[in-house]
């Protein structure tokens, strides 16, 4: 595309999924099949206009911009650099992929398809923006629309457990949005811009470094949950599982990674080589990798591993994301391996998430214990399983380990780095330790769900007559349709395509998007040298070491040599229902409530006080005010109620103040 | 004169509603009231915008004088009103059909309006003074229209608290008047000579008794009490409007009257802020704790006007504009919102949240409304309320108000967190409330439904080209300033 095309088409990324959701509602009136084709239509739309914006930008390499200076009073900054073209490629060619799927997935046994689609079409618009932004106030404007339209997504099944998913995935989301929104203004009052390109500059020369690193955590609060960052990861196990298979494909592939291009732009903008706070990245990146990689190992749930395992590569991500800081100017390795593992992870989950939804809408299971053996029999289904699976786990030859690589690399730089400088490097050695073995562990949870799928056999069932008949025929019902076969084995070729051929792809990417991460272009790299291979095999060799022990310590054989996989993961180990649930509901909503319940009722106690003060019986009566002995006692002295007026301490000062009056009138006047 | 037209209209249209029996049956009642909203609306536009209009003063001593005049901060006010009264209006038309002597109600509803008029059409504080007070008293009977012994509770209630307001206001104006150069408002203030300790403690006493209308803790209470018991046409407008009366006043005394500067910095802004802070995470906090529907909006109300007086004690231009803009916002949301309740009132018979499930699936037009306005008050983009919480939180930020600076955003960010805890639930599990749910087809008729409609089309539009409101905003700031 030219560049004045770019140009004009620049807002209409973000508004044409708008209209598409409006036309596909109005289409859901008329029939679910024209509602289907208009969705699809529009993703692959959607999905032409942004490969034109990618390759027109590759041809040119002119950024283009637009704003539209009167919405919502502030205005609305868009921009087109090679980090954004990248990424909206990425989120359209998702849409597109859960799009096509979806259609087959949905007609079996879905409901209000019509809700679904309005708010996936908003939630792509919306997303684009995200990614589109060229400040952070616009970021932020998309960001909350789109938290609210992929609320949907999670309580799309509407059942209880979907409910209260849904409210912790709208509880963090809301939450994250409030504390972003308090650190945008704070930083915008200190700094004066929220433009990503003006925001460097203006930040340097702020003295006040206390206000600029409030802001900051307030707004990485914001991203990072959005993101799954550890302690606000919560959400994240729970969405996924009760999403349906297509919408979990989005947030785990591309809403999450919206929170991370957010935690990057604050990052490379506001505190560029900045190594406090890389260092805090890295720390928490640690914890997330490690913890997700821990729950996935432990879960039971085909789709909960996966969304564990997401929230485990969130965790590299953020590592990378704090190697950009901390690694300062010689940081172009660690960019590369950022972006590249951002992108891989979106396509292993898409795919992942999609081989998932093969899986739920065949069987309608997700527990591992019921899936065993499921995939025997399908070769196809394996194929595709093995180059996400390979692919995430890091192994030559596909995607993911020419970004893991890159991680590591970057890891190695900054211990070198830190010893060159004379700092203390144990802790970074130890990091490299627990990159390594998480490592592993990725490649020992995608290997126990092979186990399951392929390996195992399936439990004795009772097939039904009609099953039966269907065997002895030797009829096999099909488990994918044509067009869901052609979408799932696109996704699963790119990734041996990138990972064999990595510098005629991935690396060409990679260096589009070097501008937005402040960083040099990185040349050629030998992927496939021996010391680059050494880090993978000591992944591979942790990864077996691991799986063995899993299958000791988290299977049990039962009686007829079956396997049973264990869901041995303490209940209390769960930071939503021990902790944030708890302080929530039994600390901070009763204290809240009980001081404003007391400031809300202190006007009225005070003129019930005062009442009771001034329309008060005489001390005599009082004993007599309430009690059956009390009326009794009225009765009998004939005291009848309007007289109580008479006797209380107003009236008493009524007299007291007429003898005052009568008093000073004496003075005045007859003294 | 002209500005007495629009007065005068729905007062006189009042009367004869009140007077005349023929006008007692539905059909005339609604064609003749109708026409006149629709009248009132025009005569409002035409007021508007033919601009610089204002009546001579009538003297009643030598600086007390009865004037007309209209500024910008009176246009915005007379054309909320009209607008607001308008649509709620209609939607009363249907609503009443299911209460009684709705020619009763009808009636006073015009002569609030006309009230209302005059309170924002005012050129002076004794003027303003003068039709602050009537408009309690017509309004009266909108709360007690039911005639329950809580109802007749509540309108006493009503009544004393802003009684109290008011004396405090008249005490306030007993006070200044001789210390000001001129007898009408004027932009920026009018206070000769030394600000002393009396004369902060009078216009101490002015705010909180103009506060008690716009529910500033502590004496807020009536809110809560009165607008359960009055028809959902009346809680509207009181929310929506007369509330606004309350900040009107509180405006027309910093920034017409005393001026900003003679209050920057004194204790007088330290106290009220740390009373509107109260009062905006009280209200939030207790509409949480209420399970009443409309009792909850209610609280609602006394969080969110907070919102408005937060903008007008920063004193700066931002928190003025972030004040302007949330008193439109705020009013378009409630009415929506208070509207809506009593469609689901009327139509279920349920009064608690707790009662009223799957009511997406029941009126799925309505709710889609009430979430589209709840976000709207949450203040999520691209809804209205944000653009006024930016504002506020730029605003309060920039003030240099030591600690309070960011005490206030943290107040508005925590009340902002209660605010979507009350209100997205109801609209959020009426639509996802799990298959398998009996539901029938409650949807209420178009008299009532395309006010609510039009009030939720309103909070996505103001919050996606918000740009005139604030300019309108703007120039107000820079009158007085």
């Amino acid at each position: 595309m030219s560049v004045e095309m770019r140009q004009t088409m620049l807002f209409f990324l973000v508004f044409w999924p708008v209209f598409g959701a409006f036309v596909s509602w109005l289409a859901d009136m008329v029939s679910a099949r024209l509602r289907d084709n208009t969705v699809t239509a529009v993703v692959v739309v959607e999905f032409a206009v942004m490969v034109g914006m990618l390759t027109g930008f590759y041809q040119d390499g002119t950024v283009i911009s637009g704003s539209m200076a009167s919405f919502g009073g502030w205005g609305l900054n868009l921009e087109m650099d090679g980090s954004r073209a990248v990424y909206g490629t990425v989120a359209a060619l998702m849409w597109l992929g859960t799009g096509l799927f979806g259609r087959e997935y949905f007609a079996s046994h879905y409901k209000s398809l019509g809700r679904y689609n309005f708010f996936y079409l908003l939630t792509l618009g919306a997303t684009m923006g995200v990614f589109l932004g060229s400040d952070l106030f616009t970021v932020f404007i998309f960001f909350e629309i789109m938290s609210f339209t992929s609320y949907t997504w999670v309580v799309h099944d509407e059942t209880p457990g979907a409910m209260r998913a849904g409210q912790t995935y709208l509880a963090v989301a809301i939450f994250g949005g409030m504390a972003m929104l308090f650190g945008l203004a704070l930083l915008y009052i200190t700094a004066g811009t929220l433009a990503l390109d003006e925001l460097y500059s203006a930040v340097s020369q702020i003295p006040e470094k206390g206000k600029v690193w409030t802001a900051g955590l307030l707004i990485l609060i914001g991203f990072g949950a959005k993101a799954g960052m550890f302690p606000l990861h919560i959400w994240l196990p729970k969405a996924h599982p009760v999403a349906p298979a297509p919408a979990s494909a989005l947030l785990s592939g591309i809403l999450t990674k919206s929170g991370i291009f957010g935690v990057i732009a604050v990052t490379v903008n506001i505190f560029r080589y900045n190594p406090a706070w890389g260092n805090m990245l890295l720390v928490l990146g640690a914890v997330t990798m490690f913890g997700g990689a821990l729950l996935a190992l432990f879960s039971v749930n085909f789709k909960r591993v996966l969304a564990c395992s997401s929230m485990s590569q969130i965790g590299f991500i953020l590592i990378g994301v704090g190697l950009l800081a901390v690694l300062g100017e010689e940081n172009m390795l660690a960019a590369r391996g950022t972006v590249l593992h951002m992108m891989n992870h979106s396509l292993f989950k898409l795919l992942l998430f999609m081989v998932a939804g093969v899986i739920y809408m065949n069987t309608h299971k997700l527990n591992l214990n019921e899936l065993k053996g499921w995939g025997r029999g399908k070769p196809l289904l394996m194929v595709l399983y093995l180059s996400g699976a390979l692919g995430i786990g890091g192994i030559p030859l596909f995607s993911g380990y020419i970004s893991k690589t890159l991680l590591h690399e970057g890891i190695v730089e900054y211990a070198s780095l830190a010893a060159g400088q004379g700092g203390f490097t144990g802790w970074i050695t130890l990091l490299e330790w627990v990159f390594l073995l998480t490592g592993g562990m990725t490649l020992a949870y995608m290997a126990k769900l092979f186990t399951v799928l392929f390996i195992d056999r399936p439990q004795q069932t009772h097939p039904t007559a009609k099953e039966k008949k269907r065997l002895e025929k030797g009829i096999r019902k099909r488990y994918m349709s044509p067009l869901s076969v052609v979408t799932l084995s696109v996704a699963a070729l790119i990734l041996p395509v990138f990972g064999i051929l990595p510098g005629f792809t991935m690396d060409k990417l990679a260096d589009l998007t070097a501008p937005f991460f402040r960083a040099e272009t990185a040349g050629d790299i030998a992927y496939f040298s021996l010391n680059n291979l050494k880090g993978s095999l000591i992944s591979i060799l942790f990864g077996v070491v691991i799986y063995v022990a899993a299958m000791r310590l988290l299977v049990r054989k039962t009686a007829d040599g079956q396997r049973e996989y264990l869901d041995c993961w303490p209940a209390w180990l769960d930071l939503e229902d021990s902790v944030y649930r708890p302080l929530h509901g039994k600390v901070l909503l009763p204290l809240l409530g009980a001081v404003c319940g007391f400031c809300d009722k202190l006007a009225d106690r005070g003129i019930g006080l005062m009442n009771r003060a001034i329309f008060r019986e005489k001390s005599r009566d009082y004993w007599m005010e309430k009690g059956p002995t009390a009326e009794k006692l009225r009765k009998k002295l004939r005291i009848r109620h309007e007289q109580i007026l008479a006797s209380s301490l107003s009236f008493g000062l009524l007299l007291c103040a007429a003898g005052m009056v009568a008093t000073l009138l004496y003075l005045l006047y007859w003294r | 004169m002209f500005l007495l037209i629009p007065i005068l209209l729905p007062v006189l249209a009042g009367v004869l509603v009140l007077a005349m029996p023929v006008l007692h049956r539905r059909t005339a009642l609604r064609w003749f009231s109708g026409c006149v909203f629709v009248a009132e609306l025009a005569l409002v536009l035409i007021a508007i915008f033919s601009g610089g209009m204002a009546t001579p003063a009538l003297y009643l001593g030598d600086n007390l004088a009865l004037m007309l005049s209209l500024d910008g901060m009176g246009k915005l006010f007379i054309g909320l009103v009209a607008c607001i009264f308008t649509v709620v209006g209609f939607y009363a038309f249907s609503y009443l059909t299911h209460e009684e002597r709705e020619w009763q109600f009808i009636g006073f509803y015009l002569l609030t309006e006309g009230a209302l008029m005059l309170v924002g059409s005012a050129g002076s504080l004794v003027t303003f003074y003068m039709g602050y007070k009537i408009m309690t008293l017509v309004s009266l009977p909108l709360v007690l229209h039911e005639r329950t012994p809580e109802a007749i509770a509540a309108a006493k209630k009503y009544l004393y608290y802003s009684s109290f307001g008011a004396f405090c206001g008249l005490f306030g104006i007993f006070v200044l008047t001789p210390m000001l150069t001129s007898v009408g408002f004027t932009p920026g203030g009018s206070l000769g000579g030394e600000v002393d300790g009396l004369t902060l403690t009078a216009v101490f006493i002015m705010l909180l008794g103009f506060g008690v209308k716009a529910g500033l803790f502590p004496l807020h209470g009536w809110l809560p009490t009165a607008h359960p018991v009055a028809p959902a046409p009346a809680s509207a407008v009181l929310s929506g409007v007369i509330t606004k009366a309350g900040v009107l006043g509180v405006i027309r005394t910093i920034y017409y009257t005393v001026g900003p500067d003679a209050i920057r910095g004194s204790w007088v802004q330290w106290v009220y802020i740390t009373l509107i802070c109260i009062t905006i995470v009280m209200g939030s906090a207790m509409a949480l704790r209420e399970d009443g529907l409309k009792k909850r909006l209610a609280y609602s109300t006394v969080s969110q006007v907070s919102y408005i007086l937060l903008g007008l004690a920063i004193l700066n231009e931002q928190g003025l504009t972030g004040a302007v803009s949330h008193i439109v916002f705020h009013s378009v949301i409630k009415d929506a919102l208070f509207m809506i309740a009593g469609i689901m009132i009327v139509k279920t018979g349920c009064t608690k949240v707790s009662e009223l499930t799957a009511m997406g699936r029941k009126m799925p037009a309505t709710i889609w409304c009430w979430v589209i306005v709840s976000l709207g008050l949450v203040g999520i983009p691209p809804m209205s309320g944000f653009v006024s919480k930016w504002q506020l939180m730029v605003g309060s930020m920039e003030s240099g108000m030591g600690v309070f600076s960011y005490l206030a955003p943290a107040a508005l960010i925590v009340s902002a967190l209660l605010t979507a805890g009350y209100l997205l639930p109801l609209g959020l599990r009426g639509f996802f409330c799990g298959s398998g749910v009996k539901t029938e087809d409650l949807e209420p008729d178009g008299l009532m439904l395309t006010p609510v409609i039009l009030l939720a089309g309103a909070t996505v539009w103001l919050g996606i080209a918000p740009g005139g409101l604030l300019d309108l905003g703007r120039s107000i700031a820079a009158m007085v300033f």
